[in-house]
């Protein structure tokens, strides 16, 4: 809403006041100014409306906050009310009108059809108007706060929405078939032209204006071309009405129709102005064509009841309230003068009406009918609150009552961060908002994606399953960008549906490319590989009680570099090789290598490894592992270490081996690990050579070389008997 | 060396007095201190063979002296033989850890001088990781309200419309919808869900966590809600489908005014810096009243005056207020006995402003060389 301040002025004696203080000043009373600029006019005040200030859509409606701002510091009044009142005060608005003897009712037939619709509609007429261009004082005006002048008669209607914040429509009388008008709801199929040149196809829960005949106009939102104000419009019919904002609301969306016009009517007009404004149109139309007004107004207002708060409703302000919200007390004089500047004609009602700032205090307020927004005692305080001034009231910290905690995970999230962040990876946090067919390649069997019914893009459309469609679009940008060596980490959620029941799950993404280690002076690069991968997420488990990884089956990953990730049973902190996982019920993930076919979509042109962990189960178990940390005596005698070299067939895995060393239940086992691996060379076809390192360890004694050699020939035989497994001589 | 004195006895030297034994040891001394002194400027060669002639376990002097003067010492002499033969150990152990110690320095400075040593090339590198800027920004707003008694809650990105709208006094056809244009899902309408709930749509803000948690627990209530939210607006340098918002609420039977005011400038004062200011301008949002927009003055500036404050020296911070008793109605809280305020931060902005951002959509891009800023 732009306001002119010389405009303002009519309605209101702002003194000297420049138009940038009084700027400030409006904005520290809730109505917003963006900006003062120069214009033609004057100047001009950009104001930001709230939604719930229709009142604020006119000048008349400014200038009252004006004389709120601008009230009586009535250093001296009590309680009642001494009219002593030295500021400024809003002027009212008082037409005068030259009017014919001709009335109004034998001019124009009205009937509304449709009160839930239209709740008031006033109709004056005007004969013999001359309609031309508008005075150079109006366009000017009119040009300052962005309309286009069209002619005298459309411009009247315009500057009096822009004054007093109610639209009017002007029909040219004559288009008006049998100068009858229905208000009713549109007919299914009915169309009409309107003022824009546009077809309208109208629908039955829209409200129209029509003739005899057809519609002539959409109520509250445009009027039709058909009945519009031309140079050879002599008589006018003016329409001054109110219509049902929720209905004026739907009519604008459905027709993808916004108006001065609607946005007023939508934001709930005033009803009781609808005639005020009529009049002072009518006044200004003569004032610029003149011509005759017809004696009187047809003014049928079913809606009074209903949507005028009438003279009876009243609302109470007290001081107890006042206090409770807003914590700091505001002088009686303050309150009153602000409330009867605003219109709310308070009155002082409780048994102590003589004291000063009472702590009794209450007042009764009248409901203006311009304040649809003013109905609870709330809304009283906030309207002395914020003319008083926000700034008096003093900042304070409320007092602790209860301790603070944070999110029941907080302890394992940051357990995770802090880990992944000391291998390396840098977090990104994506919009999860993904191509459907893209995230169907990466989802779980049975998972049904939460699609967006209105999405503003196609690769957009659906809520991800996984995080993985975000984790290679974020390697694409980096390596288009020449960034060719990522570890990125995503902790966020993955969304489904079961049904009509949403589903969010936390999710943790990793994303492994390019080389782990740069070439340097001191060491050569190194490429990453899966047991890079591998190795970060043993790192990421032994968090949460460990992990095991099995061979999976997953389209996105390339066969047999893809693996389960599952966690061991509940048997924390023991001898974790059994087969937990076997039904799939440990399983908290999935990592492996990018299959070919998907790095060539994602226009990937070097290795890609991708891991995706379900949290809330590793968050479970984060406390868990933690309680099962117990202290254990550091050994007091010496650990022996002995070296196997093996002769393996492909396909006896490490963990078979170690399984089979474990097996053996030899309590001074203390670690079983794989030192070196190689094929080719002196191997045969078909075989590998493992060079396994055994650690034995007692808590009793120093092992002597004869239990040890015992150990170690146990060891061979049992992977002899049982894996085939031949020992190297060294 | 053809006849070394301390290969025998006193006895077979023919020592038997003090005065000899004393002798007989200056003469030692004078021999080390020859012995030593010519060895100025050692390597580490000679100084281990000067180390293993006199403090050598088995055939060093010091040893000699032990094995054939002290251990066989007629018990007169014993005494003096033991003292003196003290004094001339620590003399060598000092002297000899003196020349180490001089010949390591040397050392080091021959080092230094050759010029092998470049401290200015880097050390091996090191793979760090960085946490977003967007979670630095929770994780410092967190702790801010953990210290004042705020708990950390959370809820569902994808919402119901009565937590989104309607149980925070905005009814459906409520002008306020429009300024929060929303994604909605393609979902059947679900039955016996939550009052009015005809589908879902992902939330606006974070403000429905407000509702849930008031659902579940009467008061005293104070707690921050971090998390994602979703505009449906056409992305640029200020707005994406998704950004990130700090929900933060308190009710209880005596929150003023004045605390909602102490609290808002506590925790700005916190997140800028102490010499920021706060102001309070007077606005309108269907779940608080009185609402207002709160503003700091520029961190940049100082308030001065600069690009980022558009030459005002302030900056519009978040919208909050005193709850709408209206609000309370949905939770089943006595409005007549409670109170509080609420309101919203949005997380991108203030990342914005305290790291001089200016772009939304580098924040979601995850380019590397913008995350690594920020470790
Ligand atoms: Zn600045």
């Amino acid at each position: 809403m732009k306001i002119l301040y010389n405009w303002l002025k009519e309605f209101v004696d702002a003194g000297t006041i420049p138009a940038k203080d009084l700027a400030s000043r409006l904005s520290f009373a809730g109505v917003a100014i963006d900006a003062v600029e120069q214009t033609l006019a004057g100047e001009l005040l950009d104001a930001e409306i709230t939604t719930n200030r229709p009142d604020l859509l006119g000048h008349y409606g400014v200038a009252r906050e004006v004389a709120a701002i601008l009230r009586a510091r009535s250093s001296v009044t009590s309680g009642t009310s001494s009219g002593t009142t030295s500021g400024t005060t809003l002027k009212p608005v008082e037409p005068k009108l030259h009017e014919a003897a001709e009335k109004a009712e034998s001019a124009i037939q009205v009937e509304i059809a449709c009160p839930e619709l239209c709740g008031r509609y006033t109709a004056r007429v005007l004969r013999g108007v001359k309609v031309g261009p508008s005075p150079e004082w109006l366009r000017q005006r009119l040009a300052a706060i962005g309309q286009t002048s069209i002619n005298n008669v459309v411009d009247a209607t315009n500057y009096v929405m822009f004054e007093l914040g109610h639209a009017l429509h002007a029909f040219d009388l004559d288009a008006i078939a049998e100068h009858t008008l229905v208000i009713r709801r549109a007919q299914a199929g009915e169309k009409l032209r309107t003022l824009d040149g546009v077809e309208r196809a109208l629908r039955p829960d829209m409200c129209v204006i029509a003739d005899a005949r057809r519609a002539v106009g959409i109520g509250g939102v445009m009027g039709g071309a058909d009945s519009e104000i031309t140079s050879a419009t002599r008589n006018i019919l003016l329409e001054c009405a109110w219509f049902d904002p929720i209905s004026i609301r739907r009519t604008s969306k459905a027709l993808n129709l916004r108006t001065e016009a609607s946005t007023r009517f939508e934001r709930r007009a005033d009803p009781e102005m609808a005639e005020l404004a009529s009049r002072r149109c009518a006044e200004l139309i003569q004032q610029l064509g003149g011509g005759e007004v017809a004696a009187g107004v047809v003014d049928l207002y079913p809606g009074r009841a209903a949507i005028s708060p009438g003279a009876t409703s009243s609302i109470e302000l007290t001081r107890r309230e006042l206090l409770r919200i807003m914590g700091a007390d505001v002088p009686d004089g303050e309150i009153e003068s602000i409330l009867r500047a605003l219109g709310f004609a308070p009155a002082r009602t409780d048994a102590n009406r003589g004291s000063r700032d009472s702590l009794v205090a209450a007042w009764k307020c009248a409901r203006p009918s311009w304040r649809e927004d003013v109905k609870r005692e709330i809304d009283l305080v906030e309207e002395v609150a914020r003319h008083y001034g926000f700034d008096k009231f003093p900042a304070r910290l409320p007092a602790a009552t209860q301790p603070a905690a944070r999110m029941p995970h907080a302890a394992a999230q940051d357990a995770l961060l802090e880990r992944l962040l000391a291998l390396g990876y840098e977090e990104i946090i994506t919009i999860p908002l993904v191509d459907e067919k893209l995230d169907a390649q990466f989802r779980a069997a049975g998972l049904s994606p939460a699609r967006i019914a209105n999405p503003l893009a196609e690769d957009a459309g659906v809520l991800r399953t996984s995080g993985a469609v975000n984790m290679l679009r974020t390697l694409e940008w980096n390596l288009n960008r020449g960034q060719r060596n990522l570890r990125l980490f995503e902790i966020g959620r993955a969304y489904s549906v079961r049904g009509t029941e949403p589903r969010e799950q936390r999710i943790l993404t990793l994303g492994l490319t390019g080389q782990v280690r740069e070439k340097n002076i001191y060491e050569p690069a190194r490429p990453a590989a899966l047991e890079d991968l591998k190795g970060d997420l043993e790192a990421l488990g032994e968090l949460f009680g460990g992990f095991d990884m099995h061979p999976a089956e997953a389209g996105w990953l390339q066969a047999a570099r893809a693996a389960r990730i599952v966690r061991p049973g509940a048997s924390l902190g023991r001898d974790a090789s059994g087969d937990a996982g076997a039904d799939g019920g440990g399983d908290v993930g999935i990592a492996g290598q990018l299959a070919r076919r998907l790095a060539e979509e994602f226009k990937l042109r070097q290795d890609v490894y991708l891991a995706e962990l379900a949290l809330e189960p590793l968050y479970d178990a984060f406390a868990a592992k933690r309680a099962a940390i117990h202290y254990q005596p550091l050994p007091r005698f010496p650990a022996v270490e002995r070296d196997f070299s093996l002769l393996l067939d492909d396909g006896v895995t490490f963990g078979r081996v170690a399984e089979i060393v474990r097996g053996l239940a030899i309590a001074e086992v203390e670690g079983v690990h794989a030192v070196d691996l190689f094929r080719g060379g002196q191997i045969p076809a078909g075989k590998y050579s493992l060079l396994l390192r055994v650690t034995f360890q007692s808590r009793q004694t120093t092992l002597t070389e004869a239990q040890v050699s015992d150990f170690s020939a146990r060891i061979v035989s049992a992977l002899t008997a049982k894996v085939g497994a031949a020992l190297r001589s060294a | 060396m053809t006849s070394d004195p301390t290969r025998q006895t006193l006895d077979a030297l023919g020592i038997r007095s003090e005065a000899a034994v004393l002798a007989l040891f200056a003469d030692m001394r004078a021999r080390f201190e020859q012995d030593a002194v010519s060895k100025t400027d050692l390597d580490e060669v000679a100084w281990t063979t000067l180390r293993n002639a006199w403090l050598g376990r088995a055939s060093g002097i010091i040893a000699g002296i032990t094995e054939n003067w002290l251990k066989p010492a007629p018990p007169d002499l014993k005494r003096v033989v033991g003292k003196a033969l003290n004094e001339l150990k620590a003399r060598v152990e000092g002297a000899l850890e003196e020349l180490r110690v001089r010949m390591e320095a040397a050392a080091e400075r021959r080092a230094a001088a050759s010029g092998k040593t470049d401290l200015s090339l880097p050390g091996v590198p090191r793979v760090l990781g960085a946490k977003h800027p967007i979670r630095q920004t929770f994780e410092e707003l967190e702790k801010i309200f953990l210290s004042i008694g705020f708990t950390v809650a959370e809820g569902p990105e994808i919402e119901t419309p009565y937590y989104n709208f309607e149980a925070l006094n905005i009814p459906e056809h409520h002008p306020a919808r429009d300024t929060m244009d929303t994604f909605y899902l393609d979902l059947p309408a679900t039955a016996g869900g939550p009052p009015g709930a005809p589908g879902l749509l992902l939330r606006t803000h974070t403000s429905p966590v407000q509702a849930r948690t008031m659902e579940k627990q009467q008061p005293p209530v104070r707690i921050v809600v971090p998390g994602k939210v979703y505009r449906r607006d056409n992305p640029d340098a200020t707005h994406s489908f998704m950004f990130h918002q700090m929900e933060c609420l308190a009710v209880d039977t005596d929150i003023t005014f004045c605390d909602f005011k102490g609290t808002v400038d506590y925790f700005v004062k916190e997140f800028f810096g102490p010499k920021v200011k706060t102001r309070l301008r007077p606005s309108y949002f269907p779940f608080t009243e009185p609402s207002a927009e709160v503003d700091a003055t520029c961190h940049i500036c100082d308030g001065k005056g600069c690009r980022v404050c558009k030459f005002s020296g302030w900056i519009e911070m978040f919208g909050a207020g005193m709850v709408d008793p209206a609000v309370y109605g949905f939770a089943n809280y006595d409005a007549k006995k409670y109170s509080g305020f609420a309101f919203g931060v949005g997380v991108d902005r203030f990342a914005f402003l305290k790291y001089g951002i200016d772009d939304l959509q580098l924040f979601f891009q995850n380019d590397v060389r913008f995350l690594r800023q920020f470790r």
